[in-house]
């Protein structure tokens, strides 16, 4: 063992603030005066307590603090430091300091870990950003609980070193011991991904998921309950072509930060697209992320790459529906909380869920076509302009749920969805929902433009509409694997909106002569 | 008939300010006509005195408030009283007075035709009653509702697009916004029609008002058209006592599917007129055909479907009915992918050949 104790013991480790993770040194320094030992820095409550629990994890692992005023700094100190997790590298730093450990270790060595009062070494959230920070700075080794391990490790190019108690990082430091394997994770449960071929009937709701698969747009499906709006929404992740790297690990490292993956602990990266499901009593916090100090990811961080699922939409908050306007338009969402401003990933795919009328539509309803249009429009009011395709659910019969065929599997139909996206990523490197209009425009033919236009004019379609309906129809084309979009898929995208708005003329008539002050 | 006298007119307005409802009117009739006495107005209201009266009526307040609406006090046998409401009386449940705000509605040499059905139409209904009262309003007929949302405001605002004439007989007194939101169409009726009521200025709505105001439609109305109503409508009593006091009742004929067809349905069963054309209702009020193109809707220019549209459109469209059909039906009905149905779908609205509704697509 190394007996020369250094003036000051040093250890790195690394800070996250939402997604952005910081390198932070610790420094512990002793000196002649009362006996204390204090935390200084930008720390939240857990780190200051950080002391006392390292006192008494080194005092269970055997090494006796000496009765001197002990001095722990977190550097850089504006960094805010929450969380639990420099328990670890600050009771690395005392070891050092003591000369237990070698100085060197500062050098290539970085520990994130909560202690446990018995030594033991506990799994923190935010592991993956923090282990991508410290691989960043050229640190090869990183050591981290057992249950952290496998998220650590989806970092490449750093040794990802799983202890369990301060014992191990002192004897696998001090080379008495070899590092132990990364511990094998258990295997990740079997998840049931519920298949396409379990929907009976529901033609128009089944094309409209897999218009929604292949070109990302946001759906809302209209149906009375009990009808499968859920079941059909849990599987739309399903048709989605599974997540590449750079996606995986987005959506790994909100998960991270929000602490899912340190109990999981799967090895490979999960590369099947979220469906979040919020309940409609969900807060802002929860939905949008929030917290105090520093934001925690929410449910629409959550579903990054993947599926927010709203159910009962009109029980929504309209204050929530329109906080997720800027989201649903700018793929980001910004939180700024007392101590820092955090921006999370929200790049989702938006479905809704709502009866289709305002009795519910279950049985025989005697809503009136006005009533209905009313309820829609206030329905689709904040979300308005950014849905794009209305399926209409119809209830089932038993006959339908005995007697119906199977229909296709999802296996089959994401096989379509995959290469309609590969055609729009070969057009313009993304799905067509995101595509700008002026491209989408150009791939169009001159008469399915001037249906479009026609069907503006007609007071079917708002001016945004426009342009939402094309990206529809040029998904549609995109499934009948044709480069330009002609009339038929735009008569299509029309058909997918109707359930929306007031489409129509008789409409637009029955509704003039309805509105107060147009009877002359 | 003289003109009644002013003491027992003031007599009378005492009565309708007291809101003496027509249950005391006809009793008080019943008992005159028992006893084999004369039972003209004067007498009725001189019955009604006796059997209590309404001594406490402020008929000076409701003066005031009758002149700053505009509002006449109309009694039966007065010039102004509507002349085939005054054939409904005694018997036939003509009220005994009216207020009447708006144009003169004695309809002596004017026919009139009511228009009623349900306050909850669907666009179909809608459009047939738009279709029947603009028809109805350019032969110069007058149409009769009763101003409820739905069907009978929809007829009368057709018939003042139309330019033509219209009264609306209230469940209410004057002074009250009700039905709410009608107070533009109530200024636009009286403008170019009338708004009569039995019920004295401020009256509320109360359930029975609106029945009681009924026979007042179907006396009116030398015919009486019923458009759409569920099996409890409204609609199918106002057609019952048109029977009743001897007018002719129509029924416009709908699915037996449709819960807006029930009470045109029961009353096409009990022996109503069927509604195929407007031109049925003209012939039978020995009026010249309407000849303005258009107006009798698509019954005129359906039955050819456009020959440009695809085959997948007009096997669509061959499944199209006036009932909302899903697009999942027309799916399972036409045996076409969902893809192609919704293409087909989309190609008929855009080709004026059907209308979407919140609850399917109708032929248009």
């Amino acid at each position: 063992m190394p007996s020369a104790e250094p003036a000051v013991g040093r250890a790195r480790s690394a800070a996250v603030v939402g997604l952005t993770a910081l390198e932070v040194s610790i420094e512990v320094s002793m000196s002649a005066g009362l006996p204390s030992f204090s935390v200084i820095g930008t720390v939240g409550a857990a780190a200051r307590q950080a002391a006392d629990r390292v006192r008494a994890a080194l005092t269970a692992t055997g090494v006796r603090l000496p009765p001197r005023k002990i001095l722990a700094s977190f550097a850089p100190a504006d960094v805010p430091t929450a969380g639990a997790s420099f328990d670890l590298p600050l009771a690395v730093a005392v070891l050092v300091r003591l000369g237990v450990l070698p100085a060197s270790l500062a050098e290539d060595t970085a520990f994130l870990g909560e202690l446990g009062l018995d030594g033991g070494v506990r799994p923190v959230p935010a592991v993956l950003p923090a282990a991508r920070c410290i691989a960043d700075a050229g640190v090869g080794r990183l050591f981290v609980s057992g249950a952290n391990a496998a998220e650590a490790a989806l970092i490449g190019g750093l040794q990802v070193v799983p202890v369990s108690t301060v014992a191990d990082v002192i004897d696998v430091c001090t080379g008495a011991r070899r590092a132990a394997a990364i511990p094998e994770p258990p295997p990740a449960p079997a998840a049931a991904v519920p298949d396409m071929r379990d929907v009976r009937g529901q033609a128009e709701a089944r094309r409209a998921l897999e218009i929604a698969a292949a070109g990302g747009h946001h759906m809302l499906l209209l149906g009375p309950p009990g009808c499968g709006k859920s079941m059909l929404a849990s599987r739309l992740p399903g048709l989605l072509p599974a997540l590449d790297d750079r996606r995986a690990l987005e959506l790994a490292a909100v998960r991270s930060v929000a602490g899912l993956l340190s109990g999981s602990g799967h090895a490979a990266l999960d590369r099947r697209p979220p469906l979040r499901r919020p309940h409609h009593a969900t807060t802002a916090a929860a939905l949008l992320g929030g917290g105090s100090g520093v934001a925690l990811p929410g449910e629409i961080s959550l579903a990054h790459h993947g599926v927010l699922f709203l159910d009962e939409l009109f029980e929504w908050p309209r204050r929530l529906l329109d906080a997720l306007r800027e989201p649903v338009e700018e793929g980001v969402v910004r939180i700024a909380r007392a101590r820092a401003t955090v921006t999370y990933p929200a790049v989702f795919q938006l479905v809704c869920a709502a009866n289709p009328c305002p009795c519910g539509g279950a049985g025989t309803c005697e809503c009136s076509d006005a009533d209905v249009w009313a309820y829609r429009r206030r329905l689709s009011g904040p979300l308005a302009d950014r849905v794009d395709l209305a399926p209409r659910l119809t209830p089932l019969l038993a006959d339908d749920l005995v007697g119906a065929p199977a229909g296709e599997s999802t296996a089959v139909i994401a096989a379509r969805v995959a290469a309609a996206r590969a055609m729009a990523a070969v057009r313009w490197g993304g799905c067509n929902a995101r595509a700008t209009p002026a491209d989408v425009r150009a791939t169009a033919d001159p008469a399915a433009l001037r249906t479009l236009g026609r069907a503006v004019e007609d007071g079917v379609l708002s001016g945004r509409g426009f342009d939402r309906a094309l990206r529809v129809a040029r998904t549609c084309a995109d499934l009948d694997r044709c480069p330009t979009v002609q009339r038929g898929h735009v008569f299509e995208a029309l058909a997918h909106r109707a359930g929306l708005r007031d489409t129509g003329r008789e409409i637009s008539v029955a509704r003039s002569a309805m509105a107060p002050g147009q009877v002359r | 008939m003289t003109v009644p006298a002013p003491a027992w007119r003031t007599a009378a307005l005492r009565l309708a300010v007291g809101n003496v409802d027509v249950t005391r009117q006809q009793r008080a009739l019943s008992d005159l006509l028992e006893r084999g006495q004369d039972c003209g107005p004067e007498q009725v209201v001189a019955a009604l005195e006796r059997h209590g009266g309404c001594p406490d009526a402020d008929v000076r307040r409701v003066q005031r408030r009758m002149a700053a609406l505009g509002a006449r006090f109309v009694l039966v046998g007065d010039v102004q009283y509507p002349a085939p409401l005054a054939t409904a009386w005694p018997e036939l449940g003509a009220p005994l007075w009216l207020f009447a705000a708006g144009g003169p509605v004695r309809l002596v040499t004017t026919p009139a035709v009511a228009i009623v059905g349900t306050r909850r139409p669907t666009l179909d209904g809608l459009r047939t009653a738009r279709t029947l009262a603009t028809a109805l309003a350019r032969a110069g007929v007058v149409v009769v509702s009763g101003l409820a949302r739905g069907i009978d405001q929809e007829a009368h605002r057709a018939a003042l697009d139309a330019g033509g004439d219209t009264i609306a007989v209230l469940g209410t007194g004057f002074g009250v916004d009700y039905p709410g939101g009608s107070a533009t169409l109530r200024a636009a009726i009286a403008d170019h029609g009338a708004l009569l009521t039995e019920l004295a200025p401020g009256a509320g709505p109360r359930p029975w008002q609106f029945l009681a105001r009924n026979r007042i439609i179907s006396g009116l109305a030398a015919a009486t058209v019923v458009v759409e109503g569920g099996p409890t409508s409204g609609a199918l009593q106002t057609a019952r006592l048109a029977a009743g006091q001897g007018r002719d009742v129509w029924a416009v004929p709908g699915s037996i599917n449709a819960q807006n067809s029930q009470a045109p349905l029961a009353l096409l069963r009990d022996g109503a007129s069927l509604l195929t054309s407007v031109d049925d209702l003209l012939d039978s009020l020995a009026l010249s055909r309407s000849c303005a193109a258009g107006v009798t809707g698509a019954a005129a220019d359906g039955g050819t479907p456009p020959t440009a549209l695809s085959a997948d459109a007009r096997l669509i469209l061959g499944l199209l009915g006036a009932v909302p059909a899903t697009t999942d039906e027309l799916v399972a009905a036409s045996r076409l992918p969902a893809h192609a149905a919704m293409v087909a779908i989309g190609e008929l609205v855009e080709a004026g050949c059907g209308v979407t509704t919140p609850s399917g697509v109708v032929r248009a």
